[in-house]
């Protein structure tokens, strides 16, 4: 009896980590797969207008750095509309600075909702959207001056309503949690989230997500009580059958910058687990039309949870079976799970390599060292988010924690400037 | 002057792959024009190939099937492995006595999946006579494998089928592929690890699954490493530049994590490392590795290795000899690597002196002599071909053709002579007689003491002779602790003893088996000679 269930469990979690497996290393399947992950190199003609969104909260450090960064950008036809809070004078000071300084392309939105959070920011914002197409950044975010040329490019080639850009974070050389969120992105949006776009069921990202306007209006927008408003907005576009189109390019990214401590990372992380919880209980995702996409959807929105507890489930497994001397057969069947996880530590390694070449990091032996030894410390800090995650939907608890960002992306003049 | 203008040969060079896009791949410099090589057109292409496979596995299967009960002897490692398997399918554990880490499990582990097959096909046979059964379904495999290989190394199909054709009805190959050795098992991932190396998508997984093939092919017959560096060839030729690193990852941690398997199931068992009471799989590595007496240098005569490799030059020199040369030559020629570097890294490992040096080890170089053989033939003609380039083509394919049907003149009757007794002879006869007057003539099986040698310990089994300590294999008798427990009295505790050329020739630490020989008498013989085997009964 022990051994049966020891030996389902067992099987359960190795399915659960081969598709791990499966979508993290959906980009490197073949040599034609990798190369179609990328941009199209784009025209000279514009098609868009594009609306910018930067909702900015308590961020007057990066704010400007941002802004004026996205003013350079090649593309000539756009607008950014900075959204900040009435209760945040320091940051709507810088806001209304470069209003001022740039009055045809900056302008700033006012949000005056007592509680505030990114979904109603941005929504507040949306009526007074003038372009074809809405992007949303993050205050922090290091925006290439080539990537809206790119998404406008995108756009017009394809039908798509929605173009997500990759994000990256960078500083991967701050601590050995940095090291691995930086992985963590890297191979969600080099890979796992074009796979998502391929099956028709797409999560999408925070920031670098562009969507025509019309689109967004007719879809009413972010749902303000979400904690995960964009995957949200991704099931729900993805539910009504509109096309995503997923483009990575290292040089085009969006550069962030990981949570400053590891509090903030493990609440930055129950937020989202949060929030998948609630887009999984929204049940938007039962619209989908076909079972293939709808059970993509159960495990895409679980996934977090899979992961978080796989981790801690096989070394049970391992344990049980040992302690109980189940046979060696069934000892044997509760390493299985270990092939695929294993095997993701190898890749990530290689991913790390990857990285490292790609954004010209200098990626040092000690630096594989703490991917390596902190994977089994991480995979307890996911299951820990995933756990409270859990726990605050139950209870109720559904306030927004916000990251805080300090700018360790950036360069040192950058931020004091 | 018309002359001078050679017509270009229509359809020219054809990507054998159009799949492909070949615009990710750097524009290659322009090279002089190439023979169209693969004319394989694209709608046909599945099912001419099919056909063809199907008429290679007709034709070498043939040739593997006709008498393979009565040709060759039977070998004491033909029983061993397949009493294991016997063991294995029973859920007896993995051997038929205590299992001792000296080949890794999963060859047997295999046959056991196919051993239903010989009581549906041959349910009177002998044992192991009808136990080769299972190894048709192994050559099967091979062939396919050899066959795909060939036109993944880009072998044109007639190259592809000259190497299955010598891979399978060289006349060492014939005996070598009927017998049921681990190695003929563990040759076929070791092709499939090739193949998928080679796929022609370059696909991560298919790299992922080379790698679980190369850890399965070790786990089947660890000598299975030494090709090991010939996969890594056609490894970093089946990947591209953009996503090699993955690919390498992906193989390596399918080849290591599958693998590590093995030691894990002997640490589960507390049995990886040697101790007094148990075996281990450290300390039959060690014994592998250095207490196994040698087989001498290759080229003293009367050494153990002498007398192995002459026994293969008996069969078929051709093969060996045409393919080490093809081997050598292949090394200066990128498309050859792969089966060069296999055919050279194995025979290096046989001239090194002072190896141990088993028969079946010719096993695995069968495939990657011959792949060498058909893939030299290829360059030969391709060079003879360009070489009569002004001829009318009629005429050149005429003279290429005229070498071919001289070349296999001569080696046809070779080879017919090598095969003709792998098709006509009977050498296991007296085993079958014997077992036939054991079955009739020894009453109350299953309380009797019988020890036979392993090629006729499961014929014994199943006549109700209880396995392990009423069916003894001789071996054991002085060497494993727990049958010597059923055996207070030693010889006297024995009441038969089958004497047969392998029990005669047997190594000197079994005083038991000695001592039973001495004391009993002759109730039976079959066949004469070296060869004969007796019936004896302990006489007290």
């Amino acid at each position: 009896m022990a051994s049966v269930a020891v030996i389902l469990l067992s099987l359960a979690l190795a399915v659960v980590a081969v598709l791990t497996l499966w979508w993290t290393l959906h980009a490197w399947r073949t040599p034609e797969v990798l190369r179609g992950t990328r941009f199209e190199a784009p025209l000279a003609s514009r098609t868009v207008r594009f609306s910018l969104l930067v909702p900015a909260r308590h961020e007057q450090a990066v704010l400007e750095q941002t802004i004026t960064q996205l003013l350079r950008s090649t593309h000539d036809d756009y607008e950014i509309i900075i959204i900040v809070g009435h209760d945040d004078p320091e940051t709507a000071e810088v806001a209304e600075r470069l209003a001022t300084r740039y009055p045809a392309l900056v302008s700033v939105i006012t949000d005056h909702n007592p509680v505030k959070n990114k979904p109603k920011a941005l929504n507040t914002a949306l009526p007074h959207c003038k372009g074809d197409v809405v992007g949303v950044f993050d205050a922090e975010d290091q925006v290439h001056p080539a990537l809206l040329a790119h998404v406008d490019h995108a756009f017009s080639t394809t039908n798509a309503a929605v173009v997500q850009g990759g994000v990256q974070l960078i500083n991967f050389h701050s601590s050995w949690y940095s090291l691995r969120n930086c992985l963590e992105y890297y191979f969600y949006f080099r890979s796992r989230l074009h796979l998502q776009a391929q099956q028709g069921f797409i999560p999408l990202g925070g920031n670098t997500v562009f969507i025509r306007t019309e689109t967004l209006r007719r879809t009413g927008g972010w749902d303000p009580e979400c904690l995960a408003e964009d995957c949200d907005l991704g099931v729900r576009l993805s539910s009504q059958g509109y096309r995503v189109v997923v483009a990575y390019d290292s040089l085009l990214v969006t550069r962030e910058e990981t949570p400053d401590t590891l509090m903030s990372l493990f609440k930055q992380r129950t937020r989202w687990n949060q929030g998948f919880l609630q887009v999984f209980r929204k049940k938007e995702w039962r619209k989908l039309p076909t079972f293939r996409q709808r059970a993509l959807a159960r495990f895409t929105l679980m996934s977090p949870f899979f992961q978080a507890y796989t981790g801690l489930l096989i070394p049970l497994g391992i344990g049980t079976a040992l302690l109980l001397e189940l046979p060696a057969a069934v000892a044997l069947v509760t390493f299985l799970p270990l092939i695929p996880t294993v095997a993701n530590l190898a890749f990530e390694v290689a991913g790390l390599h990857d990285f490292g070449k790609q954004y010209e990091l200098n990626v040092r032996p000690a630096h594989y060292l703490k991917l390596v030894v902190g994977a089994p410390l991480y995979m307890m800090l996911l299951a820990g988010a995933a756990t409270r995650a859990i726990y605050r939907e139950g209870v109720g608890a559904r306030n927004w924690e916000l990251t805080r960002h300090v700018g360790a992306h950036l360069h040192p003049e950058q931020v004091t400037s | 002057m018309t002359t001078l203008i050679e017509r270009p040969e229509a359809p020219t060079v054809r990507l054998r792959r159009p799949q492909r896009d070949a615009s990710w791949r750097p524009a290659p410099a322009p090279k002089p024009p190439k023979r169209a090589r693969h004319r394989r057109p694209e709608g046909s292409r599945f099912s001419s190939d099919t056909w063809i496979v199907l008429a290679l596995l007709v034709v070498v299967l043939g040739v593997q099937a006709w008498n393979i009960t009565g040709f060759p002897p039977i070998s004491a490692d033909e029983g061993t492995y397949l009493a294991q398997a016997w063991a294995v399918a029973r859920g007896d554990g993995l051997a038929h006595y205590t299992y001792w880490y000296d080949h890794p499990p999963l060859g047997w582990m295999q046959i056991a999946l196919l051993s239903w097959l010989p009581g549906l096909l041959a349910p009177g046979a002998l044992a192991v006579a009808g136990g080769r059964l299972i190894m048709l379904v192994v050559t099967g495999a091979a062939v396919v494998l050899l066959y795909k290989l060939g036109d993944r190394l880009d072998l044109p199909r007639w190259a592809s089928v000259l190497a299955v054709l010598l891979y399978g009805l060289s006349p060492l190959a014939v005996i070598m592929h009927r017998q049921i050795y681990l190695d003929n098992v563990a040759v076929v991932w070791m092709l499939a690890a090739m193949v998928l190396a080679l796929s022609p998508r370059r696909h991560l997984w298919h790299h992922v699954a080379a790698g679980i093939c190369v850890a399965v092919a070790v786990l089947s017959k660890e000598t299975m490493l030494l090709v090991f560096p010939a996969v890594l060839i056609a490894l970093w030729r089946g990947t591209h530049k953009s996503t090699r690193t993955f690919s390498l990852v992906g193989f390596g941690s399918g080849l290591v994590l599958v693998g590590s398997f093995y030691p894990l199931y002997a640490l589960i068992k507390g049995e990886l490392f040697p101790g007094r009471d148990h075996v281990s799989l450290l300390g039959a590595i060690f014994f592998q590795l250095g207490g196994r007496e040698g087989s001498g240098s290759v080229f003293t005569p009367g050494s153990s290795a002498y007398i192995t490799v002459g026994s293969w030059l008996y069969y078929d020199k051709v093969l060996i000899f045409a393919g080490l040369a093809a081997a050598l030559a292949g090394l200066f020629l990128r498309r050859l690597w792969v089966p060069a570097v296999a055919v050279l890294l194995l025979a290096v490992m046989v001239l090194r002196p002072g190896g141990y040096l088993p028969s079946m080890y010719i096993i695995q170089a069968l495939p990657f002599l011959a792949l060498s053989v058909a893939g030299m033939v290829d360059v030969l003609a391709d060079r003879a071909s360009r070489l009569l380039g002004n001829w009318q083509p009629v005429r050149r394919k005429v003279v290429i053709g005229y070498v071919a049907m001289v070349l296999a003149g001569l080696l046809a009757p070779v080879w017919w002579q090598g095969n003709a007794a792998a098709l006509t002879r009977q050498d296991t006869q007296s085993y079958r007689d014997a077992v036939a007057w054991i079955g009739s003539s020894v009453q109350d099986k299953d309380h009797k003491r019988i020890v036979v040698d392993d090629g006729m310990w499961l014929d014994m089994v199943k006549q109700d002779f209880r396995p392990g300590t009423g069916a003894i294999w001789f071996y054991k008798i002085d060497l494993d602790p727990e049958v010597m427990t059923h055996l207070p009295g030693g010889w006297r505790d024995i009441d038969y003893v089958v004497s047969t050329p392998m029990l005669r020739d047997r190594p000197d630490v079994l005083p038991t088996v000695t001592a039973a020989l001495a004391h009993s008498r002759v109730l039976a013989t079959f066949g004469e000679g070296d060869n004969r085997v007796e019936i004896r009964q302990i006489t007290t």
